[in-house]
Order: C-alpha cells, then sequence, then structure tokens
C-alpha cells in the first residue's frame, strides 16, 4: 500500500502542491489528471523523492519518508521500491535495449549478468521487443523507446511504476501501441499511479481516478463516478473543454462526459 | 624566500606590462585581418587559395607557438636577404608581433568561420525571402548574429594568446618577462620574480575575462531576453 | 638564402630521438591531470565546503596565468619547500637530487588538471538530467548513476575537448627545453647550435609537430566513432 501525507511543494515561494492525501492499495491502477501547471507531475515526482517535498511524507509498504528528515538512504530505500516511466522516456543512451532492462536489475538488485539477462529478456517479451534488445535507444522509434522505458521500470518488479505522462511526447501513431502495452501491464494486477491526458485511456485503465488543479486534489474517485457524475464545477469544467478541444471525439469519450 | 621582495619587484615589473599589451594588441589586430579574409577565402572556397589557406591553418594549428617563433625569427630574415633587405638587426618585437599575429590569425579564421557556419540556414533563406540580396544578408543578418557565436571563443584565443607572449623572452624581447630574467641575474631571487609575474598575468586575465563577460552580455541581449522569456 | 635540405633530414632523424621524453611530458600529466579534474569536478558539483573556494581559485589562477609560470614556480619553489622540511625533520635528502623532469611533470599536471576539470565539468553538464533521473529513479545511488550513467557519456561528449587538450599539452611541452629538458624542441636547439643551421633544424621540428598533430587529429576522428556509436543510429 502506498500512502501520501500531506504533500506540500513549493519552489521559492511558489506553492506547487498543498498538502496532498492520497492512499493507493496493491494492484491498483490510479490516474491522475488535470489541466497543465495543476501540479500532477510533480506529485509523482515526490512520490519518489525526485522532488523533495517540502512537507509531508511518502508511505510504502513498511517503510516511511518524511520531508524533512528523510536520509539518503531511506529515499534510496523507497527509490528501490518504486519504478519511474518518464515522458521524454530517458533511455541510458549509452546502452543497449537490453543493457537499458538489465543496468537496474545487476546494479540496484545485484543479480548476476545472466540472471539479468535472461529477465531482461523475459520483460522485453513482454512488451515486444525482443528482436531490438542489442539496438541503441536513438535507433528506436518514440513508441518503442517508451517501451523499453517500461520494460526498465518493470523489470524491478517494483511495489508500484510512477508513469509520467508517458505518451506526451509521442508522435500521436505511435501512442496506441504505449497504451496497450500500459494496459496489457494493469491487466496483471502490478500498481500504478498514471500522470496523463489521455482521458479516454485512463477511463479506460483505471481502477481510480485523481483529478488535480492548482496544486490540489479537486475530486476523487472511481472512474465510473468522475466521469459520469462529477460533482465539482472544476472537473466539469475541464472535461468540457477536454471535450471542446478534442473536437472530433472517439466515440466512447464523448458518450462519457 | 622573501614575501615582501615581491612589494619591490612589482612596480619593476608592471612598468614592462605595456610590452606585453603591445605585443598582444599588435597580434590581435593582425590576427583580426588575416582571420576575416582567410575566413573569406574558406567559406567561399576560392580555388587554389582555399587549399592554401587550409594548409596555413592545420600549420600553425599543428605546432607549437615556440617553434613558431624561432620559424620567425631565423626564416624571416633569411627570406628577406633575397629582395635585399637586411632584418638581422630589426627589433625582436617585430618578428614576435608577426608570429603571434600569425597564429591569432589561423585561429579567428576558424573561429569565424564556425561562427558563420553555425547560424542557422533558415537565417538566409529568411533574409532571401524578404528579398535581401546576398551582400545584404550576409551584413544584416548573418554577421551581427555570427559576432555573438564567435565571441566567447574569440576572448578565450585573445587570453590564450596573452599567456603565450610569455615566451617572447626566448627571442630576447624585453617584455615582463625578459626584464624579470634580467631581475633574476641581478637579484638572484628568481622565485619571487615569478611570483609577481604570476600574479600581474593573473591581474590581467581576470580584467580581460571581465571586460570580455561583459561585452558579451550587451551582444547577446536578444539571446538572453529570450532565455528570460522561457 | 640558402635552405640546406639534406640537414633537414639529418635533423629529422636527430630530433625524431627526443619523441619519448615528448610523450612522456605530454601524457603523465594529461594523465594525473585527469584524475585531478574528476577531483575538481566533484568538488564544484557538490560545493564541498571548505574545498569548494580552493577549487575555483586554483581552477582561475592556473588557467589564468601561462603554464611557463607554473614551471618555473615548482621549479624554483618546491626545492625550497624540500629542503626546508629536510632541515626540520633531519631528513639525508637534498633536492638537488630530484630530477628536473619531475617538477615539469608536477608543473604540468596541476595545469592540466585545471584545464580537465572544465572540460570534465562541461561533459558532465551536457548530459541530459533525464540521465541522472532514470538511473535515481531506478534504485541508483547518486555515485552509481554518475559513474555508469553521467559519467562515460560526459567523457564521450568531451572528447573533441580532449583531443584539443591533448594536443595543446603536446605543443606546451615544448616550454620544458626552457629548464634544459631534451624533449623534441630542447633537441632541436642542441642540433641548431652545433652546426649553426637553426632555420632547418626549427623546420624539422615543425614538421615533427605538425605530423604529431595531424595523426592525433586522425586517431581521435576514428575513437569518436567507436565512442559515440550509440549517437549515430544505423546499423551496429
Amino acid at each position: 500500500m502506498i500512502q501520501l501525507r500531506n504533500i506540500q511543494k513549493s519552489f521559492g515561494n511558489q506553492p506547487v502542491l498543498k498538502g496532498i492525501d492520497l492512499t493507493v492499495k496493491k494492484g491498483e491502477v490510479v490516474s491522475i489528471l488535470g489541466p497543465s501547471g495543476s501540479g500532477k507531475t510533480t506529485l509523482l515526482r515526490c512520490i519518489n523523492f525526485l522532488e523533495r517535498p517540502t512537507e509531508g511524507e511518502v508511505m510504502i509498504d513498511d517503510i516511511t519518508v518524511s520531508s524533512q528528515k528523510g536520509s539518503k538512504k531511506e529515499i534510496l530505500t523507497l527509490r528501490k521500491k518504486t519504478a519511474m516511466v518518464f515522458q521524454q522516456y530517458n533511455l541510458f543512451r549509452h546502452k543497449t535495449v537490453i543493457e537499458n532492462v538489465m543496468e537496474g536489475l545487476i546494479v540496484v538488485q545485484k543479480n548476476s549478468k545472466e540472471t539479468a539477462r535472461k529477465l531482461a529478456m523475459e520483460v522485453l517479451e513482454k512488451v515486444g521487443l525482443t528482436e531490438k534488445a542489442n539496438a541503441y535507444p536513438v535507433q528506436l522509434s518514440g513508441g518503442q523507446q517508451q517501451r523499453v522505458g517500461i520494460a526498465r521500470a518493470l523489470a524491478l518488479n517494483p511495489e508500484v511504476i510512477l508513469l509520467d505522462e508517458p505518451t506526451s511526447a509521442l508522435d500521436p501513431e505511435l501512442v496506441g501501441e504505449v497504451l496497450e502495452v500500459i494496459k496489457r501491464i494493469a491487466e496483471e494486477g502490478i500498481t500504478m499511479i498514471i500522470v496523463t491526458h489521455e482521458v479516454s485511456f485512463a477511463k479506460d485503465v483505471s481502477d481510480y481516478i485523481v483529478f488535480m488543479d492548482q496544486g490540489e486534489i479537486v475530486e476523487e474517485g472511481t472512474p465510473t463516478v468522475i466521469f459520469n457524475n462529477p460533482k465539482e464545477e472544476r472537473t466539469k469544467r475541464f472535461f468540457k473543454r477536454i471535450n471542446r478541444e478534442a473536437g472530433i471525439l472517439e466515440s466512447n469519450l464523448s458518450s462519457v462526459i | 624566500m622573501d614575501i615582501t621582495l615581491i612589494f619591490d619587484f612589482f612596480p619593476k615589473l608592471i612598468s614592462y606590462l605595456h610590452i606585453t599589451l603591445l605585443i598582444l594588441v599588435a597580434a590581435v589586430a593582425i590576427g583580426l585581418v588575416i582571420g576575416v579574409v582567410i575566413a573569406l577565402i574558406r567559406i567561399y572556397k576560392v580555388p587554389v587559395l582555399n587549399r592554401l589557406a587550409f594548409i596555413y591553418i592545420s600549420f600553425m594549428r599543428g605546432t607549437p607557438i615556440l617553434i613558431q617563433l624561432f620559424l620567425i625569427y631565423f626564416g624571416l630574415p633569411a627570406l628577406l636577404t633575397l629582395v635585399h633587405i637586411d632584418a638581422s638587426r630589426a627589433n625582436p618585437l617585430l618578428f614576435v608581433a608577426i608570429t603571434y599575429g600569425l597564429s591569432c590569425g589561423a585561429s579567428f579564421a576558424e573561429i569565424i568561420r564556425g561562427a558563420i557556419n553555425g547560424v542557422e540556414k533558415g537565417q538566409a533563406e529568411a533574409a532571401y525571402s524578404i528579398g535581401m540580396n546576398e551582400k545584404q544578408m550576409m551584413v544584416r543578418v548573418i554577421l551581427p548574429q555570427a559576432l555573438v557565436i564567435a565571441f566567447p571563443n574569440f576572448a578565450n584565443s585573445v587570453i590564450g594568446s596573452l599567456k603565450d607572449t610569455s615566451l617572447a623572452f626566448t627571442i630576447g624581447v624585453m617584455d615582463m618577462v625578459g626584464r624579470g630574467n634580467t631581475l633574476i641575474a641581478t637579484s638572484l631571487h628568481a622565485l619571487e620574480i615569478y611570483l609577481t609575474l604570476s600574479m600581474i598575468y593573473y591581474g590581467v586575465v581576470i580584467c580581460l575575462e571581465k571586460g570580455f563577460s561583459l561585452s558579451e552580455k550587451k551582444l547577446q541581449r536578444f539571446e538572453g531576453s529570450l532565455s528570460a522569456e522561457k | 638564402m640558402q635552405i640546406d635540405i639534406p640537414f633537414i633530414f639529418m635533423a629529422l632523424i636527430e630530433i625524431f630521438k627526443a619523441l619519448p621524453l615528448t610523450i612522456i611530458i605530454t601524457l603523465v600529466p594529461l594523465i594525473i591531470g585527469f584524475l585531478i579534474g574528476i577531483g575538481i569536478t566533484i568538488i564544484r558539483i557538490r560545493k564541498v565546503k571548505g574545498l569548494y573556494s580552493l577549487a575555483n581559485f586554483y581552477v582561475s589562477f592556473l588557467r589564468g596565468t601561462p603554464a611557463l609560470m607554473h614551471i618555473m614556480l615548482i621549479y624554483l619553489g618546491f626545492p625550497l619547500l624540500i629542503d626546508k622540511l629536510a632541515v626540520t625533520f633531519r631528513w639525508t635528502f637534498q633536492s638537488t637530487s630530484i630530477p628536473i623532469l619531475l617538477f615539469v611533470l608536477m608543473a604540468l599536471s596541476l595545469t592540466a588538471g585545471a584545464y580537465m576539470s572544465e572540460i570534465i565539468r562541461a561533459g558532465i553538464l551536457a548530459v541530459d538530467q533525464g540521465q541522472l533521473e532514470a538511473a535515481e529513479s531506478i534504485g541508483m545511488t547518486n555515485f552509481q548513476a554518475m559513474r555508469r550513467i553521467v559519467f562515460p557519456q560526459a567523457i564521450a561528449i568531451s572528447l573533441p575537448n580532449l583531443c584539443n587538450i591533448f594536443i595543446g599539452f603536446l605543443h606546451t611541452s615544448s616550454i620544458a627545453f626552457i629548464v634544459s629538458q631534451k624533449e623534441l624542441t630542447g633537441a632541436t636547439n642542441i642540433v641548431a647550435s652545433n652546426n649553426l643551421k637553426f632555420l632547418e633544424a626549427y623546420i624539422a621540428a615543425a614538421l615533427i609537430y605538425w605530423g604529431l598533430t595531424i595523426i592525433s587529429e586522425k586517431v581521435t576522428a576514428l575513437l569518436e566513432k567507436r565512442v559515440t556509436v550509440y549517437n549515430r543510429g544505423g546499423v551496429i
């Protein structure tokens, strides 16, 4: 179980997160939606302390790391329980696809090279990239790179995978393959927290939806409740705008809003 | 070692700073002329000359300044005897200025060429698209931007040349280091003299760096405002 | 003007024998300087208390003064220090028994350290911040992330600068002749004054340095192709 308690974050005098509380149960897929600048990405980065929160604490399983006192060692333990998928993929440029996946298995989890290779191949199989195992990241399309990013996270078998707008940097025609992979993993019962702009995908894949605006959680609940019956004015407005901007909407999305 | 001697040596040595600066200014002036000409030759790929320019740059980049200094010092008078000019008694400062000028010329040429090539291709296309001719495009659009790109490298190169002037004494120039060596012969306090020299060089380099970085900020105002908007 | 061309060939052969010393005076400082550079970079990036200003001053001073000064200061100053220590601790050791070469190597290592630290720092800053984040997100320590992910990429990015500093130090090594080292330039001086053919001797020396520079550039170009295979795309 993952619990965030009163997470606050300011950059200078600018408050970005104004006290977020959130609980994610094991095996749950949670999507965080909201307009840009609402603090969703910052919240995600606070979970593995890539951003150190100004206030609050993060609890995963048996360990709790607090914003102020969290030591290097505690943060490291926290990061070993999490993995992240980045908007810009951030694959290690000087390593091949399989080396990218093996890196954490060897360096962090201290597996032997052979074991790591075997595990990495299994994961690459899941994301459908075994034939690209020896390619370098620059030789791949954005969609393929992001699938490697997912494989790298998945290989570590973390308590939770944090996905930061995993499809935002992709050309529209490549979004599908990545979403499909994420969906497949979600069905395996892996805990995930996803920051995304893909509203219809979020509805499809999530067990729980969190809607954020201006550094706070405006509304949260099951997809059915949030999409069919939002209570808050801000949530309604957001979906209305998404609706308008999308222009030609996919049929399932327009039926929801 | 006697640190207080530094106070004695300081005025004696700094009174020769103008020779060092004179070499630098002459070298930069000669270098700029050569640099612009060579850069143009290379950009417009003038036949034959382009080849020669390439060899010139490669040679200057490929040999130590010390060797270049000796080559000019011994070679130039020998060349001049062909036209019946006796340069064997010329002031060694002349040879130093020519050597450092040639050396600066080579680096400036590459810096200028790199900067002009470094201006985005779209800039030239945009200039043509509003009806500028090639010269207008070069003078009004490309060069001002190239100057900004070239400036930091140019500044580095000038500071490098200043440090290189410390070798001029090897052919008998009476600059700061030359004067320092005569002081060593009479006072036997070599360490203090070199400490003093180092301090003066450091001071001049710091001043140059400050001056350059101020000018750079002025030059880059359009870049700056751009990043400020982000 | 008369140039004795056969003598240039003779001089070439004679001067070329001094190449090993030039290589030593070039490479040893660069290797030690690389290590110093890494140390300085760590101090500067981590902003280590107390050492930070010192490191900044070291880099700024060494880069702000001619290499000749470094050689002379160490050559003149270090023996004084040794002799003073020898008196205090009653060593029987005397500074005169230290070969001058050692001072040259020490001085140029310090010079190289300052320049190397700038190159390494620029390389590290040029690596995308996301690389470090990705490494830390999978649970690597900061040290592991730097060593395994950031540093190798930084070195690959720095390769052209490393080539430049190699050529720079190849040329700087010529200053060592001022403290009577018989490297290429020192040997040239001897050949020149023994035969009173200065121009020819320096032409020969110039050809050797030029050749060495061109070879270094070619080698770098090859290295760059190998090291940055991951940057080129295409077939491996």
